[in-house]
């Protein structure tokens, strides 16, 4: 069987790369596709553990339950944060993070 | 054995090509190009998932991401229209600069999980936990009886599902030669009572949520009136 520490990994790998995408890209629309990347690596962590600390063979239940969790907010962020980047496409004709500095001048 | 080699290999195929396609979201220029990717590498995970037993979430990480969230990202793109992204001078040495803090922080967590007790040698937790119960707490002897479950051999092997103990779980009254019969995990009863049962006010509290959560999306995107 696969040992946890590769489903870390995996997790891990997954969770930085949407942290590079976070840092790297500034169309916002794909900085919250990153985002959301960022969560499902934190969901693979969260079923992983829950396999893991079982006891007698069964999931820890407690677990999947954080990670339906997450999923449910996760769909919460994402139509809110849309809607904010609808708003700011109204008001700037453009979705760059870099058009955002009314503050910098 | 065949069963359990052809699990590792499919794990390992699966997690490649989730990590290239997650590479593709952060890489294409153009968004709808991102997101394609971003789907194929939620069904990957969803894959992961199934792999992993938690068919439920599975489903639901196929659902809700590969499905919903996916078409709405995809809707904004089109409705908004936007272009590729341009280039500008200097953005090769800030993604230099961006992907050099996320492969750090990649190998300290790939570091960490490596060396996490029972990582290298694939020991399973579950078998190891009676061994190593007695060598945790040296000291007090009566306290090893009631702290066992602290597994030295965390990293190692995920331990087999064991589907008469789920059974027993499910329904306790259950005789041992029923509890034996079972075949599968009944993954989204399992899930289903502990939602309902322990988190129940939080679920509520999520329903909430989501019910302010598009409300206030209305609220966000509609055209605000001059008048």
């Amino acid at each position: 069987m696969i040992p946890l520490a590769h489903y870390l990994i995996l997790s891990g790998i997954l969770f930085s790369i949407g942290l590079a995408g976070v840092l790297i890209r500034k169309n916002i629309i794909v900085v919250f596709m990153c985002l959301e990347m960022m969560l499902t690596a934190s969901n693979v962590a969260l079923v992983a553990f829950s396999r893991a600390q079982g006891t007698a063979g069964v999931p820890v239940y407690d677990a999947q339950v954080l990670s339906l969790f997450i999923t449910g907010i996760a769909a919460a962020e994402v139509a809110i944060g849309l809607a904010l980047i609808v708003a700011m496409f109204r008001a700037r004709r453009t979705v760059e993070s870099s058009a955002l500095n009314a503050l910098k001048d | 054995m065949f069963e359990t080699s052809l699990c590792q290999i499919l794990f390992y195929v699966l997690a490649a090509l989730a990590v290239l396609c997650a590479a593709g979201v952060v890489g294409y220029r153009n968004p709808v190009n991102s997101a394609m990717c971003m789907a194929v590498c939620f069904a990957m995970v969803a894959a992961i998932f199934f792999g992993m037993g938690a068919q439920f979430l599975g489903i639901v990480q196929l659902i809700v991401y590969a499905g919903a969230i996916l078409v709405l990202f995809l809707f904004v793109v089109m409705m908004l229209d936007i272009h590729n992204e341009s280039k500008s001078r200097g953005s090769l040495v800030h993604a230099a600069i961006c992907l050099l803090i996320a492969g750090f922080f990649a190998g300290i967590i790939s570091w960490v999980s490596i060396s996490l007790p029972g990582a290298k040698d694939n020991t399973c937790p579950a078998i190891t936990l009676c061994e190593s119960a007695g060598e945790l707490l040296i000291g007090d002897a009566h306290q090893v009886k009631e702290a066992p479950a602290a597994a030295p051999q965390y990293g190692g092997c995920l331990p087999e599902l064991n589907a008469a103990a789920a059974a027993r779980m499910e329904n306790p009254s259950i005789s041992d030669a029923d509890a034996a019969k079972a075949t599968s995990i009944p993954d989204v009863k399992l899930l289903g009572k502990c939602l309902y049962t322990h988190y129940n006010i939080p679920f509520v509290i999520l329903g909430f949520a989501l019910l302010s959560g598009t409300v206030g999306a209305v609220a966000l995107a509609r055209k605000i009136r001059k008048d």
